[in-house]
């Protein structure tokens, strides 16, 4: 299984809490994450919803995703075609919502990754590429999440359990 | 459902290694295995998406129904049709599954998960909340997640968990007469940042955390996800709780000594500085309640301190307990009508104010202050709102003033 995949990057810049992803309100009304798309960054980065194209990718300088536990945060930026999250530090609960819903949140010094850029990313080899020179590297992430991934999420795994009645 | 936990081995490991569905290699550091939690609570926010989930993967069961509770808790005083839609939607899935559950106005899911013995020393607890770290004040790992790993263990009655490094938190000295115990962990976070702290299990060491109160060591708890932990034990007198004689940790010393009260400036809870730097700040609205701060003991010192006092003309004091049962003792014990009698507003039990999912909503540029946990831009409804925090003792000076206190102006 190959895990190369290209991205434009969009900048954020500063600690990004899942509140400045989605305000809690909305998760609140609604549950399809089409009707959340639109939210998306509302308050933190007004207008960016409106210049966001399939396969972006966040780019992050700092700790990306602290805060609540609304995985919501993470279908909001699915909904909005991000197929990609780097960041230096993940808050912990955003980072196991990515892989669970099989958006790669990939750990790695962002600094020479520059707003606009073209990247390739191979998860496989732990590498970021602009062209053709590797710009940045990360740890090759554990099978069981590059597992999570090529099923598609978490929930595409689950089976239930026979004690279930 | 008691265990006993050991000295001598990081609490988070014990806990892991103790609650495996089945041998997936070592309880290590950064390894990857397969635990059963012993309880998973749902809250409100989560429940309608847990719900919408169960339906698109063909789900329709949980593995215990005795071990699932759903509590309504963000959503208590619904002001928002969609809203209310979504609520009805989780009540009739709660009701399907046959779980348990806590209705609106019986509390905060933290709150309930140590009244209802949820958590106790050993505990495995999933919780569908940031904030559910608050189980390490006693002896639980409490472990926040997101509504797609929920629905998994919901289904499966299993998680999977990266085993966390950690690390000691060694605390020194005593902080000043009025700095209470979230004063000392936003400070910590202030100078320390998230760092040291990310990912990790964080056992607190020393003198002071020992002999917090158990609302102090919960309050504290409850900020484990704001220094950016996985998790965090406060160990307690009777060494129910141990920590810290585990080999090969490393080990963070804070000293305290001389430490003042803070407020946390908006918009992030590691803009702490100590109280007198913010002092003057005209406030319009106090907030007390949340998980951090919303227990008899945070009720009973903002009901010492209006007592005979009227709140400040202009300024609303909303007071929101963390459990109806925090709520009745309150009441018993005078302290409702305490505040009632100095024009504060008191909510029905929950998550109250803290989320914007309810109100009060602050107004435009309104400064607030609040003793939750949190102050992110937009979080109590309103992105133009300027969120202050602090303890209970100085949100209540502050509802008498209209205006942030100084050191001197504490009682």
């Amino acid at each position: 299984m190959t895990h190369i995949s290209t991205h434009r990057v969009r900048r954020v810049a500063g600690t990004v809490s899942t509140d400045d992803i989605i305000p809690a309100r909305y998760k609140h009304m609604h549950t399809d994450p089409g009707r959340l798309a639109p939210h998306l960054f509302e308050a933190y980065l007004p207008g960016f919803v409106e210049s966001v194209r399939p396969g972006d990718a966040i780019v992050s300088d700092s700790v990306f995703g602290i805060g609540s536990s609304r995985e919501q945060a993470v279908s909001t930026l699915l909904a909005n075609g991000i197929s990609l999250v780097i960041a230096p530090r993940f808050g912990r609960i955003l980072f196991r919502n990515c892989w669970n819903l099989a958006l790669p949140a990939i750990e790695a010094d962002t600094g020479d990754l520059s707003e606009g850029m073209t990247i390739s990313v191979d998860l496989e080899r732990g590498e970021i590429r602009s062209e053709g020179d590797v710009i940045a590297g990360f740890p090759k992430p554990p099978l069981f999440l590059l597992e999570m991934i090529a099923s598609g999420g978490l929930l595409n795994r689950v089976k239930p359990s026979p004690s279930g009645a | 459902m008691k265990r006993r936990l050991k000295s001598g081995t990081p609490l988070a490991e014990q806990i892991i290694a103790d609650h495996r569905d089945h041998e997936d290699g070592p309880v290590e550091p950064g390894r990857i295995v397969t635990a059963t939690p012993d309880r998973i609570y749902v809250q409100d926010g989560n429940a309608p998406t847990v719900a919408r989930l169960y339906e698109q993967y063909g789900f329709s069961t949980v593995f215990d129904p005795e071990r699932v509770s759903f509590v309504f808790d963000h959503s208590v005083l619904v002001a928002n049709v969609d809203m209310a839609d979504r609520m009805k939607d989780a009540d009739a899935f709660a009701a399907r599954l046959g779980v348990d559950v806590r209705a609106r106005g019986q509390g905060i899911s933290h709150v309930i998960a140590a009244e209802a013995e949820w958590f106790t020393p050993g505990a495995l607890v999933l919780g569908s909340d940031s904030h559910t770290c608050v189980g390490g004040a006693f002896g639980a790992l409490g472990l926040g997640m997101g509504a797609s790993d929920i629905v998994a263990a919901m289904v499966t009655g299993t998680t999977w968990l990266r085993v966390p490094e950690t690390v000691e938190l060694r605390i020194t000295g005593t902080p000043t007469r009025a700095a209470r115990s979230r004063d000392v962990l936003l400070t910590l976070l202030r100078e320390r940042g998230q760092e040291p702290f990310l990912y990790r299990s964080v056992e607190f060491t020393g003198a002071w955390a020992r002999d917090l109160s158990s609302d102090a060591s919960a309050g504290l708890a409850s900020l484990g996800v704001e220094l950016g932990a996985k998790c965090v034990f406060v160990p307690d007198a009777e060494g129910t709780i141990p920590t810290g004689t585990a080999q090969g940790v490393s080990r963070i010393e804070f000293d305290i000594s001389g430490l003042q009260p803070t407020v946390a400036l908006p918009h992030l809870p590691g803009n702490t500085v100590p109280l007198d730097e913010a002092a003057g700040t005209p406030i319009s609205y106090v907030f007390l309640g949340s998980c951090t701060n919303s227990r008899l003991e945070d009720i009973a010192e903002a009901a010492a301190v209006v007592r005979g006092h009227r709140v400040r003309q202009g300024t609303q004091f909303v007071v929101t307990p963390g459990s109806n049962d925090i709520y009745r003792a309150a009441m018993r014990a005078g302290h409702i009508d305490t505040l009632l009698e100095a024009g504060a507003v008191v909510t029905p039990a929950g998550c109250g104010a803290c989320v914007g999912t309810q109100g009060p909503l602050p107004a435009r540029g309104e400064n607030v202050l609040s003793t939750m946990n949190r102050n992110f831009r937009g979080r109590m409804g309103n992105p133009e709102a300027n969120i202050y925090l602090s303890s209970p003792l100085v949100a209540a000076v502050t509802a008498l003033c209209g205006a942030v206190p100084g050191v001197e102006d504490l009682p």
